[in-house]
């Protein structure tokens, strides 16, 4: 055999795919031609590069944009699906943080307790700062019916939504909010909600949106002033004041789980971290309002598994991401489908995916792996 | 290289001829990176990838009724797709338009924050001597040693006979180790 003869074997022995007697004759050249022996190793070299590559994955969204090209008139199921799940087709950076900014605006512009808060600083930032010191105990000792009762103007409640906070006036009344737990009824919430903006400068569409924010925020806003009011009954009024002082240590890390608010007027970060501080126990409360299901950042790489039995497949994933070296951390419904939030060693992801794609269909929707440890959030459907 | 093509998915094609919406679903969710695999690495750029990975799928949702399942779904989808992508790269506008720097912008999808200059330079080096390797050979690289269809597989999408899919993807083989031999 040649040497031509030979190398024109080597990409078949690459593959396993030689006769006997090829092979046999290929190993007989080999060992006496070194030639050849230095250009095989090479070529195998070669073939090992090049499925080294990564197989690439379609882009985010490639699957529905082919089901929408498939059936150009959107059905009605598909239109809602579409609704319900904007994710892909956006990118998600860009999705989350208008998701987030969207609900931290009207958190904001929602809340009683953050526009009295507001409020009550803009009131503060007014008066002379001899009266600014005593300013928080009083509101502390002040009887929550009369916090209700306090008169509001509609230009200072429409100011609270433009004007930057006076930064040492609101440290100063970080625990104003705290004895405001008296709710008001929802009619009250109303009314204040339209009493907020000249009716010359709102129409009546966003007065019903501004109710409709009012109401869907009024079972956390109540859970909360219930949650704070309990515990003035536990620890008395006069406890109250130093009970806050102490407890505002706990205030960053509460108020780091509140989300930006992106577009909100400046004093939304602070009236976050008064709320933060001088109710701590409403904290985890605030969790489960209409903060639910939105992950605090964008996960690294979003993926859909379609399976047969869902809580069989959330336990499977849960063992899987632990037995590739990482961990379950968090679990929530989005648009009822059951999302299973990992964290998973980029080392190891691949693996991971292999491994996932047992358990059923697998659609990875996006992935960015620049971090040792990616944040991998598996919606679980069947 | 991505794992072998496997059997189809159980009871998927009948699924697929009765119209099943839910159905195609799944057929494009199993079937999606490869088909846009295929498409990426033969043409090079992202957006023209996914267009002709959505024609690959559309056709084929439209032609499922004529499929009389000899082959794979898998493998059919392959001569689709393969189909589509030399058309593409005959089109006389196409030509015009792609230049030495095809393939260029195919990423690696997992890039390591500590490879070396040496391993970045590698894998430009190997994308860029991919993408000047003659389209019928560089198709048969790429299903063989990409998507990890066998010669068997590869002949059947292709309509070629399994010498012709040897020697085509030796020939590849050989080009692409000389152009990468300073890396040795």
């Amino acid at each position: 055999m040649t040497c031509t003869e030979t190398r024109d074997l080597f990409s078949a022995l690459a593959d396993d795919a030689l006769t006997p007697g090829e092979r046999a004759a290929l190993d007989a050249h080999l060992a006496g031609c070194a030639e050849c022996r230095r250009e095989l190793a090479g070529l195998l070299r070669t073939v090992k590069l090049v499925r080294a590559m990564d197989p690439v994955h379609a882009p985010a969204g490639f699957v529905d944009r082919v089901l929408a090209a498939a059936q150009p008139a959107p059905s009605h199921r598909r239109l809602v699906r579409r609704l319900m799940r904007p994710w892909p087709t956006l990118p998600l950076g860009a999705a989350a943080l208008l998701l987030i900014g969207g609900l931290a605006v009207l958190l904001f512009r929602g809340s009683p307790e953050q526009q009295r808060a507001a409020h009550d600083q803009l009131e503060a930032a007014r008066a002379p700062s001899s009266e600014r010191n005593v300013a928080a105990p009083q509101s502390v000792e002040a009887p929550p019916a009369a916090v209700t009762a306090a008169p509001r103007s509609d230009t200072d409640l429409s100011k609270n939504y433009s004007e930057p906070p006076k930064s040492e006036s609101m440290r100063a009344k970080t625990a104003a909010p705290t004895t405001k737990t008296d709710a008001p009824s929802p009619r009250a919430r109303a009314e204040r909600a339209q009493a907020t903006v000249p009716n010359a400068s709102r129409d009546s569409v966003s007065s019903a949106r501004e109710q409709e924010a009012q109401q869907r925020l009024t079972p956390p806003a109540a859970m909360e002033r219930r949650e704070a009011k309990r515990e003035l009954a536990d620890r008395g009024q006069e406890a109250l004041a130093p009970a806050v002082g102490g407890r505002s240590a706990a205030a960053p890390s509460a108020a780091e789980r509140q989300p930006p608010p992106v577009g909100a007027a400046t004093p939304a970060p602070a009236m976050a971290t008064a709320k933060a501080q001088a109710m701590p126990q409403s904290a985890p409360l605030s969790r489960t309002g209409p903060m639910t299901g939105i992950p605090a950042a964008p996960p690294d790489v979003t993926a859909r598994l379609r399976v047969a039995h869902v809580s069989g497949a959330e336990r499977a994933l849960i063992e899987l991401a632990a037995r590739v070296g990482g961990r379950q951390t968090g679990r929530r419904i989005d648009g009822g489908r059951l999302v299973v939030e990992l964290a998973v060693p980029r080392d190891t992801y691949a693996e991971f995916v292999r491994e996932a794609a047992a358990l059923g269909a697998v659609s990875i929707e996006s992935q960015a792996t620049d971090r040792p440890m990616l944040a991998v959030a598996v919606t679980v459907s069947n | 290289m991505r794992e072998g093509l496997g059997a189809d998915p159980p009871g998927l094609l009948p699924r697929l001829r009765a119209g099943d919406p839910r159905a195609f679903e799944e057929f494009v969710i199993a079937y999606q990176h490869r088909v846009f695999g295929v498409a990426l690495r033969m043409l090079g750029n992202r957006a023209e990838a996914e267009e002709i990975a959505q024609e690959v799928f559309l056709r084929a949702h439209r032609a499922i009724a004529d499929f009389r399942g000899e082959a794979r779904l898998g493998t059919w989808l392959y001569a689709i797709a393969s189909r589509l992508c030399l058309n593409r790269l005959a089109s006389p506008d196409r030509r015009l338009a792609r230049g030495d720097d095809a393939l260029v912008d195919v990423p690696a999808s997992t890039p390591d924050a500590a490879a070396a200059a040496e391993r970045a330079e590698l894998d430009a080096a190997l994308r860029a001597a991919i993408a000047e390797l003659p389209d019928d050979r560089r198709l048969v690289l790429v299903l063989r040693d990409v998507e990890g269809l066998s010669y068997e597989q590869i002949a059947e999408a292709l309509a070629l006979d399994p010498g012709t899919v040897r020697s085509r993807l030796h020939r590849a083989r050989m080009q692409l180790k000389e152009k990468l031999e300073r890396f040795a």
